[in-house]
Formats: C-alpha cells, structure tokens, sequence
C-alpha cells in the first residue's frame, strides 16, 4: 500500500470518526459555495433568459411614455400601459419600408387575474417567437377568428385555472381581478398554446375586436390600441428611432429591446455588485471553516500522529493525510455547493415563471462552475497547508510522553 | 528459547552504538534546556536491556533520538550499520518503519482502527500488507478472536498487547518501549512483560525499555540505572 492509499485512507476514517464535525464543514462550504455559484449565475441566467423571452421582437410602439414600461407592458405583460395609439398611427408604421412585422395589441380586461390580450389572428399564423418556431395550438383547437368571442389561453393559464377546449368564460375589467367588474361578453376557448417558456404563456389572447368593443368599455377607445409589436428591416430602427423619439411626440418606440432589458438590468448593478462582494466573503467563510474544523479535529490527532511516526509514517503521510482530509470536505462541499446551486436555480426559475412566465430553463454546467468548485479544493487545500506543517513540526514529547 | 551458536555469536555483535550524544530543548523563555547527554551506550543484537529512572529524565527524548523521531544536535547513533545521524529524514522514517518498534505507555493504538487494522496499518507503512501474520501476531497476543475489534472495547491491558502485536509486525530489529506497563495492573504488567520480552526473543528483535518500576526492571537481567547514563542530571533538568 503506498503513501497516497495509506494517508487517504487515515483522512477517511478521520472524517468518519468526527462525523458531526465533517458534516457541519461540508454543509457550510456547500452554502458558502452553493450562495457563491446562485449569486454569479443568476444574473447571467435571468438576463439571458428575459433575453430570450422577449417574444421574438425587435421594437414595441407604444403611447408617449417610457420605453422600459413599454417593453414590460407589450412583451412581459407587466406593469400598466402608458397609453393608447390611434389605429391611423398603427397603419403608418404597418406600411413603412423598414417594418417587416407590425402587429397590434390592446388590453385593459383580465380573466381571475390573467391579462386578456386582443391582437389579431396573424400574430398566431406568420409570427416566429423564436428562429423557425411559430406558436403552436394544441390539436384539435384552432386560433381564434377575427370578429368572433373567442380565445386562445397560454399554457400556464390553461394549467392553473383548468381552462379547456370549448370552455366559456366572463371577462372581467381592468388588469387586476375584481368580482365586481365582470363583462356580459362571453369568450369560447377555441385553442390552448403550446407551452413557450415566455410570458404569452400567461395570458388569455382574443380578438383586437374583442377587446375594443367589450360590453362596458368607452365607445371612443373603439379604434384604440394599445401598441405594436415590431420586427424591423436591417438598421431602420435608426431611422424610426429618430421619427418617433426625437421628431414626433406622439408616440414612442422602444427600440432595441434586448438594450431595454439591459438597461433595466444595470439598474440593479448595485445589487450585484453588492451580492459578489458578500459571495466572496461566503467563499473566504468557508475557506475558515475548513481550517477551524481541521484545526479541532487537528488537535484532538495529534497523538495519533505522533504514534504514526514513531512507526514510521513519513512526512508524506502526516501531511498528506491532512490534506487528503481537507480536500475531500472540499470535494464533498463542491459537490453540495453544485446540488445547493441547482436546488437554488431551479427554484427561483420556478418562482420567476410563476410571477412572470419567464422560463429560465435548466441550470447550465459551464466553465465557471468547475472552475469554482477547483477554487474551493484549492482554497480547502491551502487551508490544510499550514495545519499540517504545523501538526508535523509539533512535538512528539508532549504527545506521547508529558513525564519523558 | 536455548541460544544457539549463532544467536551467541550475534548477541556479541553490536546492534545499536550513541557516542557522545546530546540534545537540548528551548524553554519558555527561550533558554536552551539540555535534558540528554549519553556518552556511550551500545545494545547488542538481540540484547534486552531495561532503564531504571524517574519520571522528566529524558528517557522517552533517549528513545525518540534513537529511532530517528527526533534529530539529536549533537553526536552519533549507529543501527544495524545506518548511521541516523546523517541520515535524511525521509530515510529516517523509512528504516524506523521497517527496522524498529515502539511500546508506549498508554493510547497505543489508533482509535478509529479496529485491532487487526491498527496492525494491518503498521505493515503499511513499510510497504507490506500479510493478513496471515498479523492473524499469527495477534494469535500470539491471545487476541484473535478481537481482530475486529476498536481499541474503546478492549480493555487496558488488551489494548498494550495489542500494542506489542503491532510493534513486532514487521519483525523489527529493535523494539523501543516506553513505560509499556506504567498503566497496567500487576497480573497485566507480569502477563504483558512477559509476552514482549519472550515474542522479542523468539522473533530476534532487541529490546530496549524505560520504566520507573523497579518490579518491572527486576525481570531483566541487563538493567541500567538511566542516570548513571544521562550526564545531565536531574537537579539541572528540575531547575532550569
């Protein structure tokens, strides 16, 4: 049996014979570790996965306002619409030779909490939400026509109101849920999405009609909008840029989304800057974990060690064995920092997916986690570096013989 | 055992030769301590040699310099033709693996470790695993049937034969026990004396061992007041 099988197999029976003590390292580095990973990633993953999810859309026209709100009111369906467009100002963009894609929307009208959204059957039929991908309706439903009460609902909707095929239903007023403003109109769900993994899974979708003329809306909003969903040709965002943000004030274009959504992302700089500096004292916590439970179990060997010697175990072997002690409370703990990180990550994919219909898939294994995880064997093993040299250089009389 | 022709012509061949060999120990203040210094002292091969002295004398520093443990800071020890002066320290550990054993007084033995494994261990470390001998080892202590053991099940006296068992598993020139019975009961001093001086005999390993019991030190025929040895006396030791 040679030095390395000997000294890892006195570092295994250490770590079972202070089991307790093995257990409380390996739970903190995995913590410190598994907080460490969730900081850094999660940024990246949720900025990638808004992203993604912001339908497959080059720009949003919108009533004057912020072009922040206009994103997450047109593509996220949060927050309140700034305002209306008249529908002339929508076949003006429609027919510019820059817009390859236009699409209206309104809304104002939700079904126990789920925003209805009016638009019109094309969005369905000729919009690619991702490359190559058009929506999907579940077989047999169909879209809905384009003068008819009828919907189509977002997977998730589907799944948590139990909405199905040829189900009727009432819409209710406003964007929040309210009993008392109900709406005579009934709607007949005549398709369910696929599920998208973006927020047109959280929304009930009907005819633009449907939600103009709704029973108890205001006559004069009859030819209102509330935006445009845009793709555009080549670089004519420049020049629409300029026509509707610095020329006109009537409307605005919000335009490059994914530079919206890093804006609104950068106005959490602070926080992350602040999460990275608590990230790295989680990791430093953990490196001083380490060496506090080696430094007890340390004391409580070194008679052990001195009875190694005295039979002849070489300094590979002492040393060698606290580190081999060290680097497997590391392993243990990357490995827990890795299962804690995806514990983390999946559910607060869960909770942005509920909250916002983002989906922010399954936890990527890259670089950067196994580089971590070599951070923290290296941290563990430099944390054993000097216990060890310590424990060897102690003194063998006060350990095996104080009256020698 | 009757000595035969070679074993008398080997029991006059030296094993083990210190000249002038001194050591010293930084105090609290920072002060050198000097607490050995042995001019000359040979053990032949298979010789069992007992020293008689108070506790603090430098008996146990006597033995951690004679197996290489310790470095001494001045002086020579030759072993069965190594001179552990000059030797490395990793050469150190690797002649002390496989050329001497130890005896302690007490906490022998390695608490996680079963018994035969505590055994199984020491053959480790110098390279070898033979799972027979160390059942014949422990066969011999009278202790198989608790090979698989922990040394908290065992009692005292169990633990220090286990103790010898693994101090002779790879039958070592010199054995080197330190108050092996300091904490044992008479019936376990006399049984595990015994076992230890009659396995070194019968396995040709030397024996060298301190006690301050002078009932111990009767059993040996070759018995050396250790202050006559140690040229740094205890009034020095206790007043510095």
């Amino acid at each position: 049996m040679n030095t390395l099988t000997v000294s890892l197999r006195l570092a295994w029976r250490a770590l079972t014979q202070n089991i307790l003590t093995s257990l409380i390292a390996v739970f903190t580095v995995s913590l410190s570790g598994g907080l460490f990973l969730g900081a850094w990633k999660t940024k990246q993953t949720v900025n990638l996965a808004f992203a993604q999810s912001a339908g497959g859309f080059d720009a949003v026209l919108g009533a004057r306002g912020s072009q922040l709100q206009l994103v997450l009111n047109a593509l996220f369906h949060l927050e309140n619409s700034p305002g209306n467009l008249d529908w002339s100002q929508y076949e003006t963009i429609r027919s510019h030779p820059g817009v390859s894609e236009a699409y209206p929307f309104a809304l104002g009208d939700n079904y126990l909490g789920y925003r209805i959204v009016g638009t019109t059957p094309d969005l369905f039929v000729h919009h690619q939400w991702k490359p190559g991908t058009n929506y999907q309706v579940h077989p047999p439903g169909r879209i809905f026509s384009d003068h008819a009460k009828e919907a189509i609902v977002g997977a998730q909707v589907a799944a948590e109101i139990g909405l199905r095929l040829g189900d009727r239903f009432h819409p209710y007023h406003g964007l929040e849920y309210n009993p008392d403003t109900r709406h005579e109109d009934i709607y007949l769900v005549v398709g369910l999405l696929e599920t998208t993994g973006t927020p047109v899974d959280q929304v009930i979708w009907v005819p633009l009609k449907g939600v103009q003329m709704m029973e108890g809306h205001d006559a004069s909003s009859a030819n209102a909008i509330s935006g445009v969903l845009l793709n555009l040709k080549g670089s004519s965002g420049l020049a629409l840029d300029v026509k509707y943000n610095k020329q006109g004030d009537r409307a605005t274009l919000a335009w490059p989304v994914p530079a919206i959504l890093s804006s609104f992302f950068n106005r959490f700089a602070w926080m992350e800057r602040t999460i990275a500096v608590l990230a790295i004292l989680m990791a430093l916590v953990g490196g001083l974990i380490i060496l506090a439970t080696l430094r007890s179990t340390l004391h409580e060997r070194r008679r052990e060690f001195a009875v190694l010697r005295c039979m002849g175990a070489s300094r590979a072997v002492v040393t060698g064995s606290i580190l081999w002690q060290s680097a497997l409370i590391s392993l243990m703990g990357a490995l827990g920092s890795v299962v804690l990180f995806v514990v983390l990550s999946l559910s607060l994919s869960s909770l942005i997916r509920l909250q916002v219909g983002v989906s922010m898939g399954l936890p990527v294994f890259d670089k950067f986690i196994f580089l971590t995880c070599g951070a923290i064997l290296l941290l563990g093993l430099i944390s054993a570096w000097l216990p060890a040299q310590k424990l060897y250089r102690s003194s063998l009389l006060e350990s095996l013989n104080p009256h020698g | 055992m009757p000595l035969t022709p070679c074993d008398k012509k080997l029991l006059h061949m030296s094993l083990l030769t210190v000249e002038d060999l001194q050591k010293s120990f930084a105090s609290p203040s920072g002060q050198l301590t000097a607490v050995l210094d042995v001019p000359s002292f040979t053990l032949n091969h298979k010789e069992q040699v007992a020293f008689r002295g108070a506790s603090g004398s430098g008996k146990t520093t006597f033995l951690h310099l004679l197996a290489g443990v310790l470095p001494a800071d001045s002086g020579k020890i030759s072993f069965d033709g190594h001179s552990l002066h000059s030797m490395k320290e990793s050469s150190r550990d690797q002649l002390r693996a496989a050329k001497i054993g130890y005896v302690f007084q007490s906490f022998n033995l390695l608490n996680g470790f079963t018994c035969l494994e505590n055994i199984l261990l020491a053959m480790n470390l110098n390279g070898s695993s033979n799972r027979s001998w160390a059942f014949t080892l422990l066969e011999a202590v009278g202790l198989l049937e608790f090979k698989d053991y922990l040394p908290r099940q065992l009692s005292i006296g169990q633990q220090q034969r286990i103790g010898i068992a693994r101090a002779l598993v790879n039958r070592p020139k010199l054995v080197l026990a330190d108050e092996p019975t300091g904490n044992l009961d008479p019936a376990n001093t006399d049984l595990c004396l015994g076992m230890l001086c009659s396995l070194c005999q019968q396995w040709g390993s030397s024996l060298i061992l301190v006690s301050h019991d002078p009932r111990v030190i009767g059993q040996f025929e070759k018995s050396i007041v250790w202050e006559d040895l140690n040229q740094v006396t205890q009034s020095k030791l206790t007043t510095a």
